[in-house]
């Protein structure tokens, strides 16, 4: 028995497997090699092994850490929220109400357009006459010129992003919470158990697989980060909005140095892979395996 | 098994009273998320007004720019061009990610743990270090400038995978354990028990992998280049950019048009994500 | 139904594999709308029987990544455009089909060869060109009380202008001083800067001539501006001159086909850049443009060269020019065409190409460029000196000058 299901398993997964190592393995691999050498797309028959040459002059580069300390602060400042954004969003138009689909698809709509549009429409807003300074005017506000002055662009990318994203994710949250039984939440009405307790001991327990992937995803997506960067503000004023993503390119890919491009991204690859390990020994502790 | 129409399970919508309350709190959120598009479409409609917001809300509003979208003839091309390949990628991405999802999410492998992180570690490198080597690949395969390569390289996608992994460990298993008890086959588990389970989570893996396909800018613009085969964000980018500047109004309205479709798959598949409701009542 | 649907995309996905690839065919790879640029291959085509041409429209955003990616995986197209900013890395990498022999008959007609040259040798036809000048709002000038019918020549005239324009107030701002908007803020600081004297690197590119009295007063001057005007990046200042709110900034011939569409009522004038004084420099600007060019792995490199030097005929690049108004033709003489003659404001860009400059083709350009772009961005928040940004600049320049 254990081993028919092992085969049937192995053979609904092959085609795939096939695809991920052609499309999905490759590149990668390809790339992890190439952070160890020179490569450089125009003259690839040039390619020499560098060893570690590039991963050093990465770290000894001030400009990879302020990048990198850039990121976190990007990341630190918009998870937290958009986690919670998106989770309340969804408690909130998950029960039937009427005109619920409004919302939901309202919601919704940031996320519907493309990145780079969203951001055009953004760096407009943000303008020193813009839509949120005319808004601010009138409310005499202060009225800074908010992605020229580097203490408020990076915050300014960043609420857009949580503005963006909340949506998104709000619909995996709303999948999530429909895949909980409803009469778990009958029978804790049965014995008394009021919203908030229903909350913390049924919801948000049932709801941690979904929580962690959200909390996984939304990390690495924020991580790497650079559209928005490279559309608002390219990474000014002074570099205080260059992201590690925007730092590879700048540095290395525009110059076709894909080996050092490489290293950089390996670099912050490590990084995900950490914190995504942290992430999931923090919340994704419970996972009695059901199978 | 016979379909329960959801309409019998589902009380009554709730008194007016109720709703009411939940507008009162939402609608300005919704409002404050629905500004930026709302300039998005006034830009669209005054061409004058570069892209000055306030400009465009008084000036006179004309739709000659939808008009110029599809004068050429291009933008039906690419958007049908976007519509086929985004299908086609949704539906080997629903199945896929089912299939392995549910593999990984019952543990049905050894090591599954270290098969996991390592499908989500792809997701973890930027993808401007990966088009190269894809290229390549599809250079060696023949498959650049062709459907397939705006296709094949998308049809596995690890978000969706890890996404029904997520969501399988968490479904209760009695109901595979009763099928296999009653001598059903593993395929025969799959596909009559935990499949319909799944409707919540593959809605949103459809909805995921339409969205992300639909607005790919970089990878089909380096992997095709034929016009007829073009997808609609580099068509629209190649009908809107100059050198130096942003056609606003053109780009906007293109915006606009591009953006209809992905909101007519979300009001479809959304109601999917409400099936759930099915799942504890069974019970 | 399910597998009946997976078996169908299956199929789909195969058959819809690469096409057969016309042998016969020379590929061609360039940035301008096909509308455009048609015409000029059909005629191509016609005065050559037996040539077809395959062209294809690159994005600017995105286009130079696939041009490498081709490249890197050995089957780049025959006949390719290139901006003068990739120039000096693909002329470095060796990548690019030598046409010295193929082209030398065209040196006396055209201009900007500076792009596309590695000591002796030619690897690329100048196509079209474009520069920076001074664009100034004659509706404002008239209101400050200045002389409307031509722009300031020397510095202290623009600082005068920019002052009374600035005082008018009411949101109308004197000049417009460019941040770093990066690969663009070089371009509006860097005419001060030739026209005063100075230069980046000596002649043989060899060692790094930044850090000189000339740059420090140039750059000195470009922060007085702000003073007399306003800051903020490309597209802003460009929107605001077109409001009718800017009196002058340094841009380019984009605004050609903007401002009709936009601001058709703006009364405007275009002057060359302004000299440091009536008797000292030069009118400089920044030169740029696109070139044509061929690979080494390219398959059909003569008939390549045969369509690059039909495209460079001065009737041919004029068309060009003209469709995409954001350009001129690199032939030498273009400004005495009739479409220019006709059009002074256009005229004066053209002018401008004889005292404008090239950038230097050093392997490294892009990262001095940057260099310099983040000192003067430094200055320009007040973070050095005019002297402490260009010393560090040149350091920077310096360092950069043996690397790739």
């Amino acid at each position: 028995m254990r081993t028919h299901s092992r085969a049937t398993a192995w053979f609904l997964a092959s085609p795939w497997v096939v695809a991920f190592a052609l499309f999905g393995l490759y590149p990668f691999v390809f790339s992890l090699g190439a952070s160890f050498t020179n490569y450089t797309p125009l003259a690839p028959d040039a390619t020499r092994f560098v060893g570690l040459a590039n991963y050093a002059r990465a770290l000894h580069d001030p400009a990879f850490w302020s990048a990198l300390r850039n990121t976190a602060l990007f990341v630190l400042g918009t998870i937290p929220f958009t986690t919670a954004a998106s989770l309340g969003l969804a408690l909130a138009v998950q029960p039937a109400f009427r005109g619920r689909t409004l919302f939901r698809v309202g919601f919704f709509l940031p996320s519907v357009v493309s990145i780079v549009v969203l951001s055009l429409v953004f760096k407009g807003l943000y303008a020193s006459n813009g839509g949120l300074n005319s808004v601010l005017a009138l409310m005499h506000l202060p009225t800074p010129a908010w992605l020229q002055d580097p203490r408020t662009a990076l915050p300014g990318i960043m609420a857009m992003d949580v503005w963006a994203a909340s949506g998104y994710y709000m619909i995996i949250f709303l999948a999530g919470l429909e895949g909980i039984p409803r009469d778990l939440y009958d029978a804790a009405r049965l014995d008394g158990a009021g919203g908030w307790a229903r909350f913390t001991h049924i919801t948000l327990p049932l709801l941690r697989p979904t929580l962690l992937f959200v909390l996984v995803v939304n990390t690495i997506r924020s991580l790497q980060i650079f559209a928005e960067v490279f559309v608002m503000t390219r990474g000014g004023p002074l570099g205080s909005t260059t992201t590690v993503v925007y730092h590879l390119y700048e540095q290395a890919f525009s110059r076709f140095q894909l080996g050092e491009a490489s290293a950089i991204a390996y670099l912050l690859f490590l990084l995900s892979l950490g914190l995504a390990w942290v992430q999931m020994k923090a919340v994704g502790a419970q996972e009695e395996s059901r199978g | 098994m016979s379909e329960v129409r959801e309409e019998e399970l589902v009380p009554p919508p709730p008194a007016w009273g109720m709703s009411a309350r939940r507008w009162l709190w939402l609608a300005p959120l919704l409002a404050a998320m629905l500004l930026p598009f709302l300039w998005m479409v006034a830009l669209s409609v005054s061409p004058q007004a570069g892209n000055s917001f306030t400009k465009a809300l008084e000036g006179p509003w004309d739709f000659s720019q939808y008009r110029t979208l599809f004068e050429t003839g291009k933008m039906g091309r690419y958007l049908l061009n976007s519509l086929g390949v985004a299908i086609i990628v949704v539906v080997l991405n629903v199945v896929t990610a089912a299939m392995v999802g549910y593999v990984l999410g019952r543990k049905r492998v050894p090591g599954e743990r270290f098969w996991t992180m390592g499908i989500v570690a792809t997701l973890m490198v930027p993808k401007q270090t990966l088009m190269i080597p894809l290229y390549l690949v599809l250079a060696r395969l023949h498959l650049l400038d062709s459907y397939a390569a705006l296709i094949l390289p998308f049809a596995v996608d690890a978000f969706g995978i890890f996404l029904v992994r997520q969501y399988v460990t968490q479904l209760p298993i009695e109901l595979e354990e009763a099928a296999r008890v009653d001598g059903a086959t593993d395929w025969q588990i799959f596909r009559e028990v935990a499949l319909p389970l799944l409707k919540p989570v593959l809605a949103v893996v459809a909805i995921q992998a339409f969205l992300t396909n639909w607005n790919s800018f970089l990878f089909p613009l380096i992997f095709v280049d034929s016009d007829h085969l073009r997808t609609l964000p580099v068509g629209l980018a190649l009908m809107s950019q100059t050198e130096h500047s942003v056609d606003w109004g053109f780009l906007m309205a293109g915006s606009t048009v591009a953006s209809l479709p992905v909101l007519v798959v979300f009001v479809a598949f959304q109601r999917q994500i409400l099936s759930g409701l099915l799942a504890g009542a069974e019970k | 139904m399910k597998r009946i649907a997976l078996a169908l995309v299956l199929l789909l996905a195969m058959g819809a594999c690469a096409p057969a690839k016309k042998v016969q065919e020379v590929v061609f790879w360039q940035f301008w709308p096909l509308e455009v640029i048609q015409p000029l291959v059909t005629a191509f085509e016609a005065e050559n029987p037996g040539i077809h041409v395959r062209v294809e429209q690159l994005t600017w955003d995105g286009g130079k990544d696939k041009i490498t990616a081709s490249v890197a995986a050995g089957n780049p197209p025959d006949l390719c455009e290139l901006g003068s900013t990739y120039m000096p890395r693909f002329l470095d990498s060796g990548a690019l089909s030598d046409w010295s022999a193929g082209v030398a008959d065209l040196r006396p007609g055209l201009r900007g060869w500076e792009q596309c040259m590695v000591g002796d040798a030619i690897y690329g036809l100048p196509w079209v060109l474009g520069t920076r000048a001074l664009f100034y709002n004659k509706a404002l000038f008239a209101r400050a009380g200045l002389d409307s019918t031509h722009g300031p020549v020397t510095w202290a005239e623009l600082e005068t202008a920019a002052a009374r324009i600035q005082k008018l107030g009411g949101g109308v701002h004197g000049y417009g001083v460019s941040l770093n908007d990066k690969q663009k803020l070089f371009k509006k600081f860097m005419p001060y800067a030739w026209g005063n004297g100075g230069e980046i690197l000596s002649a043989g590119l060899d060692s790094a001539r930044f850090d000189s009295p000339e740059n420090v007063a140039a750059l000195e001057f470009y922060l007085r501006l702000r003073k007399v005007g306003t800051l903020g990046m490309q597209d802003a200042l460009d929107q605001e001159f077109k409001e009718g709110r800017l009196g002058m900034q340094i841009s380019g011939a984009w605004l050609f086909k903007q401002i009709p569409k936009e601001a058709p009522h703006l009364k405007y004038g275009v002057a060359l850049v302004p000299q440091p004084a009536a008797d000292r420099g030069t009118h400089a600007s920044f030169a740029g443009g696109e070139v044509l060019v061929s690979f080494q792995a390219s398959k059909r490199k003569e008939d390549a060269l045969r369509l690059a030097r039909f495209l460079v005929r001065p009737d041919n690049a004029l068309a060009l020019a003209i469709a995409a108004q954001s350009v001129q033709p690199a032939t030498v003489s273009a400004d005495t065409a009739a479409y220019y003659r006709e059009r002074p404001m256009q005229q004066v860009l053209i002018q401008q190409f004889a005292t404008a400059r090239f950038t230097p083709n050093h392997a490294a350009w892009d990262e001095m460029e940057q260099a310099i772009e983040s000192e003067v961005e430094q200055a320009l928040y007040d973070k050095k000196s005019a002297a402490q940004a260009v010393t560090d600049a040149n350091a920077r320049i310096a360092g950069l000058l043996g690397k790739k």
